[in-house]
């Protein structure tokens, strides 16, 4: 094992990647541009959804439904008579219609209310019924009690917060997923070219043994993963002020450990392609599975059974984890124990799967 | 001194293919010797497998005393590839260092080395610019300063001057000339016979046999021609010359 080979393969990895202004905005540039829209999306204000009111008739309590139904945050409310509400619903001008009688009605009678939902928009229709049924008891209770005094629930957060939202949620783990995603192309990538250019013979025939080459590989790219992650760690602290509870040091290095796994994951799988179109074909089979299984959005529990399963099996799964604990709880090293070790083993199975495809290379 | 490459019944199956058939030969050091043959006879097969780049199916084939294909050796062998190899997006300078470093040579001693190949090979004006920009002649000889830049104990070049003007041509000889006499041993490949009779030993190759391998002129002898084409000719049209026997 010589220390100057490996560096030099990894200094001309370096060199060509420098050399390369494109695939450096691609990592560079892509993961941030994504985060910004996300950041867009969650936080951005968006089309409020519109919701239409008819009051059949006046009373305190209609009034106050009407009132907290103004006071949430994503609805629009119109007030309208019962006719033109129905057909602005129709023509999908509202996204739904309540309509409120003379609230309230006789004793030992239900209160008719109607709700009449366009519904062809699962999130906006969500919205107003969730609206509408918080709404309805509160009124009640305001107008009921003598204090018109509403029920007031103050939680208390162990992890997060109140300001804590869904971008807080995903931003950990995205930093590990753009690191895998783009360390595996490339390097599959690169690899190919090798083979394809006619060097890895070159390299075969030279002092260079297997470990050296693979290493040279792993510290040339994971280089560029670990700026890459923390271009984002630094983005999502500083412009989109995610709500970080833990050591960011930490990110950077279960980064390091999947990128680490990528590489040899890549170089592995790069014996399989004999094109670069290939190489992209793997896309489907390696990462499309673990961007969806493994937390990033829905998280795991939330599968059904056998998909959980499948997802304890993607290394993506244990590192986003290991991101949330992190990030989210403020956990340290010492409580990830498990997950290191998977993301190790991981990392470890993959450069041994990359030495077999190179003595291969010798036919 | 014992020959630098030994080889005792080599054969090398690609699937049915016998590209390499029962091939035996010796090369002493200090020697050129050149390897003749139609496309797909096995030239650059055999060469392969001489570097450590192919594994031999049968037979023995023993390269600077090791039986290849061993690491031990790989930095005493420089080896040129039919094709180019090197990297495109890098400049000549940055190839040509990062084939030094790989095989030991760094600091000045690599810079020195860098710059008097590239003065040899005539290619001054281009060490800076990637090799994307290059003609495939210069392609070719910045291979060949890849292949020579840690002075290997042998070298091995398949059809190292093809594309290049006869000054080039002439030029190279010079110099292979000069290291065979420093003691290097070297393996080349080619088509051309106004090559191979610079060489001092020359081996006829035909659907992986060797039909025969001796210096130019015991060749002509042989075969009653006095030009090495003809000399040639006569060996691909007879197939019943006895294998590796001079
Ligand atoms: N990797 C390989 N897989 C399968 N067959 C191969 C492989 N390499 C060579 N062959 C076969 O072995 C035979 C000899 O090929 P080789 O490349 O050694 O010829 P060559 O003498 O170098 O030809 P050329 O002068 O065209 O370069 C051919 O029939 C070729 O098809
Ligand atoms: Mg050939």
């Amino acid at each position: 094992m010589s220390w100057q080979r490996v560096l030099a393969l990894m200094l001309r990895i370096v060199r060509q990647f420098r050399r390369d202004k494109r695939t450096l905005a691609l990592i560079l540039v892509v993961p941030v541009l994504v985060l910004s829209l996300l950041g867009y999306i969650y936080r951005g204000s968006g089309e409020p959804t519109r919701l239409a009111v008819v009051l059949e008739g006046d009373s305190p309590l209609a009034r106050q439904v009407l009132a907290l139904l103004e006071e949430t945050s994503s609805l629009q409310v119109i007030v309208m008579e019962r006719e033109p509400a129905l057909q602005a619903v129709d023509r999908r001008e509202v996204d739904g219609v309540l309509v409120l009688p003379a609230l309230p009605v006789q004793p030992g009678t239900q209160p008719e209310v109607e709700l009449i939902l366009e519904g062809s928009q699962p999130s906006a229709a969500g919205a107003i019924a969730g609206a509408v049924s918080r709404a309805l008891p509160q009124a009640i209770i305001q107008t009921m009690s003598p204090s018109g005094q509403a029920i007031q629930i103050e939680p208390r957060f162990l992890h997060g917060g109140p300001q804590f939202d869904q971008l807080d949620y995903f931003a950990p783990t995205f930093i590990g997923f753009f690191a895998f995603f783009f360390v595996f192309l490339l390097t599959s990538v690169s690899f190919l070219r090798e083979r394809l250019q006619g060097s890895i013979e070159r390299l075969i025939v030279s002092p260079l043994d297997r470990r050296e080459i693979v290493l040279g590989y792993m510290l040339g790219f994971t280089l560029f993963a670990t700026v890459q992650s923390i271009v984002m760690v630094i983005f999502t602290v500083a412009v989109l002020r995610i709500h970080y509870a833990g050591e960011l040091w930490l990110v950077v290095f279960l980064t390091f450990l999947m990128t680490v796994g990528a590489v040899n994951l890549g170089i592995f799988l790069s014996a399989f392609a004999r094109t670069e179109l290939q190489v992209v074909q793997f896309i489907p089979i390696v990462i499309t599975p673990q961007g969806l299984l493994s937390g990033i959005i829905w998280p795991v529990d939330s599968l059904p059974r056998p998909l959980q399963w499948l997802a304890q099996a993607l290394p993506l799964t244990w590192a986003n984890e290991a991101l949330r604990a992190v990030m989210i709880r403020g956990e340290g090293l010492d409580a990830l124990g498990l997950h290191l070790a998977v993301l190790i083993g991981f990392a470890a199975a993959m450069a041994a799967l990359a030495m077999v495809t190179l003595r291969r290379e010798v036919a | 001194m014992d020959a630098t490459i030994v080889a005792d019944e080599v054969s090398r199956t690609f699937g049915p293919v016998r590209a390499i058939d029962r091939l035996t030969l010796e090369i002493p050091p200090g020697v050129i010797y050149g390897l003749l043959g139609p496309s797909g006879s096995g030239k650059t097969t055999f060469l392969r497998m001489v570097v450590g780049a192919l594994r031999p199916t049968e037979g023995r084939l023993l390269v600077l005393g090791r039986t290849m294909p061993d690491r031990a050796v790989a930095g005493q062998i420089g080896y040129m590839p039919q094709t180019a190899a090197l990297y495109p997006d890098l400049t000549l300078r940055e190839n040509l260092a990062f084939f030094g470093r790989i095989y030991g040579l760094r600091g000045r001693k690599l810079e020195d080395r860098v710059e008097q190949l590239v003065n040899d090979l005539g290619l001054l004006g281009w060490v800076d610019q990637p090799l994307y920009r290059f003609s495939s002649g210069m392609l070719q000889r910045a291979s060949l300063a890849c292949a020579l830049l840690h002075q290997p104990e042998l070298l091995v070049l398949d059809e190292p001057t093809v594309g290049l003007d006869p000054v080039l041509r002439r030029s190279l000889w010079a110099h292979f000339r000069q290291l065979a006499e420093q003691g290097k041993t070297l393996l080349i490949s080619t088509h051309t016979m106004d090559e191979a009779d610079r060489c001092d030993l020359l081996g006829f190759l035909r659907g992986g046999r060797l039909l025969a391998s001796d210096t130019p002129a015991a060749l002509r002898l042989q075969t009653g021609q006095a030009d090495l084409e003809d000399a040639f000719l006569a060996l691909a049209g007879q197939p019943g010359i006895p294998v590796g026997e001079p």
